[in-house]
């Protein structure tokens, strides 16, 4: 039978815990990656075909426990529960056992056929940490598989004893806590016969003890007289153990677990400081990790910059010789330069994508994988929340400053709806490689450098006060950071490469169609011969309030496509790349901010779009608009009373 | 270096200092977070390093890193051992 022949396997574990890699080792070229219903998580499944088998692989988000607490946590146990896949595997770090069984123990509350890749075991051998698979196999009565996911060890075995378990099925292992524990949870699951839910009454009993705000607001709608009951337990709990009882439930699972570990691993911690601990004297040291954070950060720009620049350069000279190509061949009639513009939109982005983008996130995760994206997290946590986010807000900063458009979507990691947003809206205000194109290009080449970086400066004047603001508006609290502090790794060139190209498709996706549309839109406007008449509508902004020619007009219109377009039509339009001819050194400043926060570009819009929905995205297009045209035009008042 | 043992928030300690947590005082949501990664009352915790301006600290708990956010840790109340 065919569907014997399907087996559906989801992937649960907490952050760090080389998930991500088995998920690609698995499902490599097969994935479909999708949001998941109405939430802006992304949702990642995959195909493997393995021994006749069709295997369904579903990555569930990186998360440290299954309460209500936030909406991963929703998801990972709702899936799971309606959905029954054929196995569980849990992914734990060999090197934060303790941390990580408490996971498993949640797990296998909700009595799904589980099995345990023990991730890591390299490491955690390195690190003097031995664990014994059989014992640990014996007292979660689940099939323990030790992996080293990077390297793809282990994984054959796993996906094996995922069919070994699909084919003679697993009875899940049973977890029993203490007596007063289990003596509660028995009295109230004895209750709760036939509630018409999916849960099993035991997992409803422990979660109402626990105090889980989901499963009691729905017991109370379908069983109001239980909440009493519950209260009561609750009370002989807390009386027994002398702190709330939702702490007894998780203290009882971290005890388990230090039980566990104790039976089961020998840890034998080396007298010497290892690599990572050494790195860490310096990397986190309270002034020294500043330094290094402005050394490592400024050198990826720098070297991205210098590459890109000298990469761009080439791949132009490659495509307007392949435009003058179209147009001794097409010709430049109406229609052909409607397609060729089209086609501009694709080299376009590969002029973006190539030089600046793709060097950028290889970086970027050669970074992540070594572990120092963290340490950046910790160092700037303190400043992150003057603006209303945490530390890890600052990943999102700096890839924006490589390209809005992956800024915006690294939001994800951001843990809260409120945190997303805010961050997304920043991000929009960090000038990126195409408005570094303009700032240098223009101010510092023409004004001095000096000023251009003072441009850099004033933009992040900017966003601290844009985010002081916004944090105020928007309702909720901030989070605090909670994160983990990962031991540095080895990066291994195939996680990067796969990270990178995976970053770089959806960069690719998501801006390529608009960027394209918006590009012929544009183009037809520019035939029909309105740009005149348009740039003659925004003379009252352009001319009469910013002090700019009126060409300009036409430029900010480009210049949504490409902020660097600006620049780009400029040169066009003047026919050569003196603009001093025609600039003032105070129009050239005013022409850079007006860039820098005009519109998110449009590719950026629609990731917000996607993100956060069209109102949103819409009020901060407009809001950004608004604002820049007033900044710049005060800016603009501001500089001609020095007369530069 | 004060190394009584009188309680007091985890933000107190020094970097390298050990101490037992008491209490979780963040609310509810925190607390549990707090819990489920292991760190209830009766964990120990040694604080590995501690910020500038008063930024987060990162610490060690259950053999795990955590950095924790300031107000967070504040909210952490240890006895120091």
């Amino acid at each position: 039978m065919k569907d014997n022949k399907r087996i559906s396997v989801v992937l649960a574990g907490q952050g760090n815990t080389g998930k991500t890699s088995i998920f690609n080792y698995y499902t490599g070229s097969h994935q479909h990656t999708g949001n998941w219903a109405g939430k802006t998580i992304e949702k990642l499944e995959g195909t493997l075909y393995y021994k006749d088998y069709t295997i369904d692989v579903l990555d569930l988000p990186g998360i440290y426990s299954l309460t209500t607490l936030s909406v991963e946590e929703l998801i990972a146990r709702e899936y799971i529960i309606k959905h029954k896949p054929d196995v569980v595997i849990n992914i734990v770090d060999a090197t934060n056992l303790e941390r990580n069984l408490i996971f498993t123990l949640q797990l296998l509350e909700l009595e799904c056929p589980l099995i345990i890749a023990l991730n890591m075991v390299d490491i955690a051998k390195k690190k003097g940490i031995e664990i014994d698979t059989g014992k640990l196999q014996e007292k979660f009565n689940a099939p323990v598989i030790p992996t080293i996911a990077k390297r793809g060890t282990g994984l054959t075995e796993l996906m094996d004893k995922v069919i070994e378990v699909k084919e003679n099925g697993h009875e899940p292992g049973m977890i029993r806590y203490g007596r007063e524990i289990e003596s509660c949870v028995d009295e109230l699951s004895a209750e709760l016969k036939n509630t018409g839910l999916l849960y099993s009454e035991r997992w409803i009993a422990i979660k109402l003890l626990e105090k889980d705000s989901e499963i009691t607001n729905t017991i109370s709608q379908i069983r109001p007289e239980l909440i009493r009951r519950k209260e009561t337990l609750e009370k002989r709990l807390e009386e027994i153990h002398g702190h709330d009882s939702s702490l007894v439930i998780s203290d009882e699972r971290s005890h388990y677990a230090a039980q566990i570990v104790s039976e089961t691993a020998i840890m034998r911690p080396h007298r010497k400081l290892s690599l990572s601990d050494r790195l860490d004297i310096i990397t986190t040291h309270k002034f020294a990790g500043y330094l290094v954070m402005i050394l490592i950060v400024g050198g990826m720009f720098l070297t991205v910059f210098k590459l890109g620049n000298w990469l761009s350069s080439v791949l132009e000279t490659v495509f307007s010789s392949w435009h003058n190509w179209w147009i001794a061949s097409v010709g430049e009639t109406f229609l052909a330069s409607l397609s060729w513009s089209a086609i501009e939109g694709v080299l376009a982005l590969v002029e973006i994508a190539l030089p600046y983008i793709l060097p950028f996130y290889i970086i970027l995760y050669i970074l992540e994988e070594w572990g120092y994206i963290a340490r950046i997290s910790f160092l700037m946590d303190n400043l992150m929340h003057k603006i209303g986010i945490h530390g890890k807000g600052c990943i999102s900063f700096i890839i924006g400053l490589g390209c809005n458009v992956p800024g915006c979507l690294s939001c994800r990691i951001m843990e809260s709806r409120r945190e997303r947003f805010l961050t997304a809206v920043l991000v929009t205000l960090v000038p990126c490689s195409a408005v570094s194109v303009i700032v240098f290009g223009l101010v510092g080449k023409y004004v001095g450098l000096i000023w251009a970086f003072g441009l850099y400066v004033f933009a992040m004047v900017i966003i601290f006060i844009a985010g002081k603001i916004l944090s105020k508006l928007l309702p909720g609290e901030p989070v605090e950071l909670i994160m983990p502090m990962p031991d540095y790794k080895k990066p291994h060139l195939k996680a990067i490469l796969y990270q990178t190209w995976d970053a770089l498709k959806e960069f690719i996706y998501i801006a390529a169609p608009i960027v394209i549309i918006a590009g012929v839109v544009i183009q037809a406007i520019n035939l029909a011969g309105w740009m005149p008449a348009i740039s003659r509508f925004m003379s009252p902004v352009t001319v009469n309030w910013l002090g700019l020619p009126a060409i300009t007009g036409i430029l900010l219109i480009f210049g949504i496509l490409r902020k660097e377009l600006i620049l780009v039509m400029l040169a066009a339009y003047l026919g050569t790349t003196e603009f001093a001819e025609v600039l003032t050194p105070v129009q050239m400043i005013t022409l850079a901010v007006v860039s820098m926060f005009y519109v998110p570009c449009i590719a950026t819009v629609s990731v917000l779009w996607k993100e956060y929905g069209w109102k949103r995205a819409l009020a901060v297009t407009l809001i950004e608009i608004l604002f820049a045209i007033l900044l710049a035009g005060l800016v603009y008042r501001l500089l001609s009373l020095f007369d530069l | 270096m004060d190394t009584s043992g009188k309680p007091r928030s985890l933000i107190d300690l020094q970097e390298g200092q050990s101490g037992i947590v008491l209490s979780l005082n963040g609310g509810r949501n925190l607390t549990k977070r707090l819990a489920d990664l292991g760190m209830g009352p009766g964990t120990r915790i040694t604080v590995l390093r501690t910020s500038l301006f008063s930024g987060p600290v990162q610490v060690e708990v259950t053999g795990s890193k955590l950095v924790l956010g300031r107000g967070l840790a504040s909210k952490i109340l240890v006895e120091p051992r």
